[in-house]
């Protein structure tokens, strides 16, 4: 750019002022010349010496410059005048030699005027576009010319990038390598994509068309496409990842246009032993078993109106090799390719069904063999325990002694436990089946723990106390509650030593709605360890055998963990190795339906 | 004259301890060891009370008690099912009999008589 002046309020170039300089010197050199030639009468030879300022003014200032030839023509006439009056002719020839130099005038500023508005019409093309336009020489690569849009797009300034060669705009030297290959395979290029590096390192994705102008020059357009590449970019990533997903989703992915397959994924494809090419425009209901297509049929009309909400229903299908196979399913409206579609997910439940199956079978199985077990067992017992009844019932007509009885006596108590062993047994594989029933009623909680206290026969054994209101009443089932405390209060017992010391104490829990029914004892404790085993079947403490050996089995607490859990509430335990353990029992006090205790 | 209990039962050991529990209890016992002989039994010469096995062969304390109830004469005879099975309580639920109880094998001498004075005084 040019240095420029003010004067006058005004931007003069230096150009303009040397311009005008000359121009206006020249002028007035002319003038000078004619009147010297004309004052000398050496003829009119010097008057195409006012071409030089006017053409010269012209050119560079067309509408000034016509002032300019005006002035120059009238400074000339008069001066003639004066000279050559009267005579006519020179009058004349002097007029026409003014007025020329008007026309010359005239013709260099229209075409003058002409080659500007053009030029100035390319330059502002030039400036003004949108895109970017780069000139560089083929054999340097030096960037001759460039246009604002290059400047704003790549961030430098246009003496930076004149400084710099066309192909050091490039990203990466591959980017480089690949348009010395476009440039040298021909010689037209539209539409060439690549990444320039912008000041700030950043890459830019650029489109590119250049042809060459003139030998050795090259005009490139240059377009910036780089939020399009990146969205094309991001939406490619996304469309990656989400196929992705569905190829590898272990559920089956159904696209239905009209009942049609548009798409299935590898999991469907393999479920139903078709080949992908075999299922695309298969008409799903033929893959529906024939006795749930009436049903998937329906539930597709109407949930497909229906919008998002998915739901899943249970469908047999079959597979090309005929096998029936079962899939949860569930569907959700959406629009695929433009168009409403359906979106099947699929899950192959066979296995997990026959699994169902076969678990049910196995529980059954294992039930009817714990019963036929249980039968054997108690069967032989029962000549035993009716034999021995019979010899200490009437000892004189046996001739027991006081001594035999005895032994007898102890006896009879083996088969009493042996029998209760088999019961619990029983009674455990039962609630493992879900076969009991509860039966709620309103039971007094006092009344309760007094009844099992005393059927027990617990005062005897140590320092007992009740700790209950007297009006507050649970809804449970009573006998099977009654189990629980009971077996609590036995391990109470078994596990301590004397002087005993049991408290058993009610709560109410405001916070969790539940009563809480609490045994404590001052006996051998629990470890932590043992925690979390003492409910598992036959797992008697082994602090057990540190103590006389109590009338207990192991499945006791097994029992009472699945009574209270039919009833919706849970055991805890606190207990301090050496000090005691307190087990709390509790009850929510609104229990579950009656119907469902049972269930669990 | 002596009530007569009709014990079935295939189990020859509890069979001959039945014989001898019942004596002392004071009645007179009719040992039969299947179902069919005792239905015969039964329908010719009721007893006061019957003990009644669940497993048993040709047919089950339950086929029995069905036949027997079949016979109108005999819907209120009373009957002890006398049975070592589990689930017991379950299937008396389902047929519903009030001349119907139960005695989980093994069974106490005392817990045999209280469930047999029972089972007779309900009749009376």
């Amino acid at each position: 750019m040019d240095r420029t002046v003010q004067v006058l309020g005004r931007q003069i170039s230096h150009t303009d002022i040397v311009r005008v300089f000359v121009i206006l010197s020249l002028s007035l050199c002319c003038i000078l010349i004619t009147a010297i030639s004309l004052a000398q009468q050496t003829g009119a030879v010097y008057t195409q010496l006012f071409y030089f300022p006017i053409i010269y003014g012209t050119y560079f200032y067309p509408r000034k410059g016509l002032y300019l030839s005006g002035a120059c023509a009238l400074a000339y006439e008069v001066l003639s005048y004066y000279y050559v009056y009267p005579n006519p002719v020179d009058l004349i020839s002097t007029t026409a030699q003014a007025i020329l130099f008007i026309l010359v005038a005239v013709v260099v500023a229209y075409f003058t005027e002409k080659v500007n508005t053009s030029e100035a019409r390319y330059r502002s093309i030039f400036e003004s576009s949108l895109m970017g336009i780069i000139l560089f020489d083929q054999n340097s690569f030096a960037i001759k010319l460039t246009n604002t849009c290059v400047e704003d797009m790549l961030g430098y300034t246009e003496e930076e990038l004149r400084s710099k060669t066309f192909t050091s705009l490039f990203s990466t030297p591959e980017e480089q390598r690949v348009f010395f290959e476009r440039l040298g395979s021909s010689a037209d290029i539209t539409n060439f994509q690549t990444r320039f590096k912008k000041k700030d390192d950043e890459p830019l994705w650029v489109t590119l068309s250049w042809r060459r102008v003139t030998e050795n020059m090259v005009s490139t357009s240059i377009i910036d496409i780089n939020s399009r590449k990146l969205a094309e970019q991001a939406a490619e990533e996304s469309a990656a990842r989400y196929r992705q997903v569905t190829e590898n989703s272990p559920t089956g992915i159904v696209i239905l246009r009209d009942q049609k397959i548009e798409y299935s994924n590898p999991a469907f494809t393999q479920l139903s032993g078709y080949s992908p090419a075999e299922l695309t425009g298969k008409d799903f209901l033929t893959l529906v078993h024939d006795e749930d297509r009436a049903e998937f049929f329906r539930f597709i009309s109407t949930d497909g109106g229906k919008g998002d909400q998915p739901d899943i229903r249970e469908c047999r299908f079959i597979t090309k090799t005929g096998d029936t196979r079962l899939g949860a399913l569930f569907f959700t409206s959406i629009v695929h390719r433009g168009v409403p579609a359906l979106l099947i997910n699929l899950v192959d439940t066979t296995e997990r069904q026959q699994l169902k199956e076969r678990i049910q079978k196995d529980t059954e199985l294992r039930h009817g063999i714990i019963s036929t077990v249980a039968h054997e067992l108690r069967t032989p017992l029962q000549p035993i325990m009716g034999y021995l009844n019979l010899l200490t019932q009437d000892p004189k007509t046996y001739g027991v002694t006081e001594e035999t009885r005895a032994i007898l006596d102890r006896c009879a108590k083996s088969v009493d436990r042996e029998s209760q062993i088999i019961n619990q047994m029983l009674e455990l594989s039962v609630l493992d089946a879900g076969k009991i029933p509860l039966t709620y009623s309103q039971v007094n909680v006092r009344d309760l723990l007094t009844t099992i206290v005393s059927t027990g026969g617990y005062a005897s054994k140590g320092d007992l106390t009740i700790d209950a209101p007297e009006e507050t009443v649970m809804e449970i089932d009573e006998s099977k509650i009654s189990v629980v405390i009971d077996s609590m209060l036995s391990n109470a017992v078994n596990y301590s030593k004397p002087p005993r010391k049991i408290r058993v104490s009610y709560q109410f829990s405001n916070a969790e709605q539940m009563h809480r029914i609490s045994i404590q004892d001052n006996g051998v404790g629990i470890t932590n360890s043992q925690l979390d085993e003492i409910f598992e079947p036959f797992n008697l403490p082994a602090a057990g055998s540190q103590v006389r050996k109590p009338d207990r089995v192991g499945l006791s607490l097994s029992i009472a963990k699945k009574y209270i859990q039919m009833h919706g509430g849970y055991i805890s335990v606190d207990s301090i190795v050496n000090l005691g353990s307190t087990f709390t029992i509790h009850l929510p006090k609104i229990p579950p339906k009656a119907a469902e205790g049972g269930q669990q | 004259m002596t009530k007569r209990i009709l014990v079935v039962e295939d189990d020859e050991p509890i069979l001959d301890l039945m014989d001898l529990l019942i004596r002392r209890l004071g009645y007179e016992p009719v040992l039969l060891s299947n179902g069919p002989d005792a239905l015969r039994y039964a329908k010719n010469d009721p007893p006061a009370l019957i003990l009644l096995d669940i497993m048993m062969t040709p047919i089950s304390g339950w086929e029995f008690l069905e036949k027997l109830r079949a016979e109108p004469s005999l819907k209120t005879l009373p009957v002890i099912i006398f049975s070592a099975s589990p689930s017991v309580e379950e299937k008396m639920a389902s047929i519903n009999d009030p001349f119907l109880g139960v005695l989980h094998k093994p069974v106490s001498f005392v817990e045999l008589r209280t469930g047999i004075e029972q089972a007779l005084k309900k009749q009376d």
